[in-house]
């Protein structure tokens, strides 16, 4: 006779990055059951943005919601507060945008990738994928300022230009990183313990991510073919700089592995197509103007799709801001992956999901 | 089998880790370091003040209209958005000097919280009193205009 | 961005029209507070096609009337529907408050009227 437990994967917990609660019904070892429950980090941050900061300095204000896709956050208002004013920014300013976006997603990928198989028990396959990391985050800082909070993108350009020879390095340390890459495919693919930890754990079918609208390498691995890079060009211009789709079938814990580092390679070409094609232009458009009516701007962040919508009144303070995190869009479908599965496998599916509750719970 | 055999060769080699801050870490020349002013060059036009997200830069005026800088380098963000919205160049600017730990006796929270709303406040001061002047002196020349024409009319 | 006018009592056969799950794709709910007593509630949709298209549902309302839910026509809905519920003080049919606050918080910071 099989025995009911629930059991709290609790907000403080060893295996989790993120302060995230599930409540789980179990019949022995098998998940039945889940609810969910975000918001320990809720920091009233679409408030303030709407009475305490003006509009230029939301910029800042909302880079700091995430610590891993800070870049996304403020580039996608950077975008939307631009709609509003009517401006259109110089073609450099996309050129670097695209480039640290895409930096980004290397080192935001490797720390995914690096949990997952800790949280599978492989602490020395962790260390390794931590080890290869540090170079895009030394790289960063020789672009940007800073390891973690860019400020990169303001409204109307970009803050800082890039060097000639830090253009060099970056050439070569992604020339550096090239087989440290190939040997993490390899350890990924075809290591047999961690494949029974990760194939067939935590499954996604196509019919499923459909109906639950989810986003993101989740949605990309299950066979869903959806990437907002894909569908605009007019605020960035991905296709001229070699963007790919990357995606897969299975929908299991290896399929969203296999998808991230794939994607690694992508933005690793279209790091070195941007650095080699990068125009001349200023770098900043100027102008007196307040914001005024709504704007809808959607961004392919690391983990997902990422929207604002803002509403202008012709003043100094936006009247409303909407930030939709790509995890928010997962959670409905996260709580759906878990049925069936062993209670043992939660962290590694939970890690595989790749969760950013701060941007969840803004 | 192959990675076992990996994790032993890693054994014999030596670690990777910079033991920061006993060794020293990579700063580049262009690192966003802390705010420097020059007092000859400002306008006093208060621009950087307005502009700066967390509040960090903040002028006090005294009664003879001269007004002071302050500025807290553990509010400040170091995004440069004072600099960029500086109309004279060379008033405000960024080093490449990372800002130094700060110390308990410095109260750099809550002095920096008194300091701000002192130096609002002696700003409205300095404003009142300014149109309180304005105003007696406007009263003054008034008064003065009326007896000059009676004294025009009698010669 | 296509914004398509809808009012309550018509928003279930609206989106039930128009929403196919292998072709859409739901993005949030969204509330505006306009002022004294009235919301503008606001539905995002986006396509699976390129170039890719914004649709927004919108209905005016007052914040004290029972908002219809979507959630059977749009399995995702509930976490939308859930913040707003906490956020702007509103009520939805079927949504509990305490998902991104606390269940005893005094609701809606994100209202004007304060």
């Amino acid at each position: 006779m099989a025995t009911q437990y629930e059991i709290p994967v609790g907000a403080q917990h060893i295996a989790l990055l993120e302060p995230l609660h599930f409540k789980f019904s179990t019949e022995n070892e098998k998940i039945i059951d889940t609810t969910a429950n975000v918001g320990y980090v809720h920091r009233g941050i679409e408030l303030a943005c709407c009475s305490k900061f003006k509009f230029r300095q939301v910029s800042f204000v909302v880079g700091r919601v995430c610590g891993l896709c800070s870049i996304s956050h403020t580039t996608a208002y950077s975008q939307v507060a631009e709609k509003l004013l009517n401006l259109d920014i110089p073609i450099r300013a996309k050129y670097l945008r695209m480039l640290v976006i895409e930096l980004d997603r290397i080192h935001s990928h490797l720390l995914c990738l690096s949990h997952v198989a800790e949280n599978s028990g492989f602490e020395a396959l962790f260390m390794k994928t931590m080890q290869y990391r540090e170079f895009s985050m030394e790289l960063l800082e020789a672009v940007c300022g800073n390891r973690i909070q860019y400020d990169f993108s303001i409204v109307g350009g970009v803050a800082r230009d890039l060097k000639p020879a830090v253009a060099n390095s970056i050439l070569e340390r992604l020339n550096h990183f090239k087989p440290q890459l190939n040997e993490l495919v390899d350890i990924y693919e075809n290591n047999w313990t961690l494949s029974l930890k990760n194939k067939g754990i935590g499954i996604l079918t196509k019919e499923e991510a459909m109906r639950l609208n989810v986003v993101g390498p989740f949605a990309r691995a299950a066979g869903l073919a959806v990437d907002v890079r894909d569908e605009t060009e007019d605020l960035l211009p991905w296709k001229a700089v070699g963007y790919e789709m990357v995606t897969d079938t299975t929908g299991d814990v290896f399929a969203r592995n296999m998808v991230r580092l794939r994607e690694i390679s992508v933005s690793m070409k279209i790091i070195e197509n941007v650095i080699n094609g990068l125009p001349e232009s200023p770098l900043l458009i100027e102008t007196k103007a307040f914001p005024e009516g709504e704007a809808v701007v959607r961004l392919e962040a690391p983990r997902g799709e990422l929207m604002y919508y803002a509403k202008g009144n012709k003043t100094q303070v936006l009247e409303r801001l909407k930030i939709k995190a790509p995890t928010f869009s997962n959670i409905p479908a996260m709580a759906e992956t878990f049925k069936g599965n062993e209670y043992a496998s939660a962290p590694a599916i939970i890690a595989s999901y790749d969760p950013c509750l701060s941007c969840t719970a803004r | 089998m192959k990675t076992f055999f990996k994790a032993i060769g890693n054994l014999a080699k030596k670690p990777i880790t910079t033991k920061y801050p006993f060794e020293p870490t990579f700063i580049p020349d262009d690192y966003r370091g802390l705010i420097g002013f020059n007092a000859d060059l400002c306008i006093w036009c208060r621009r950087c003040e307005m502009a700066c997200p967390p509040g960090a830069i903040v002028f006090s005026q005294a009664m003879d209209g001269q007004q002071t800088y302050h500025y807290n380098r553990a509010v400040c963000i170091y995004c440069s958005e004072c600099v960029r919205s500086c109309p004279k160049e060379g008033a405000i600017f960024q080093t490449a000097q990372p800002a130094p730990c700060a110390l308990k006796a410095e109260n750099i929270n809550n002095g920096w919280n008194k300091l701000f709303a002192e130096s609002l406040e002696s700003r409205n001061i300095y404003a009142a009193e300014k149109k309180r002047l304005t105003a007696l002196k406007a009263a003054e020349a008034k008064a003065a205009k009326p007896s000059a024409d009676s004294s025009e009319k009698s010669s | 961005m296509k914004k398509i006018e809808t009012s309550l009592d018509n928003l279930q056969t609206d989106i039930g029209e128009f929403y196919k799950p292998n072709r859409h794709h739901f993005m949030v709910m969204n509330a505006v507070d306009l002022g004294v007593d009235n919301m503008e509630l606001q539905w995002f949709f986006c396509d699976y096609v390129h170039p890719c298209e914004v649709t927004v549902f919108s209905a005016q309302t007052s914040p004290k009337v029972t908002i219809p839910s979507i959630k059977k026509i749009v399995a995702s809905a509930w976490v939308a529907e859930a913040e707003l519920v906490d956020l702007m003080n509103i009520n939805i049919d079927g949504a509990q408050k305490g998902f991104v606050l606390e269940p005893d918080f005094e609701s809606g910071p994100l209202r004007k009227n304060k």
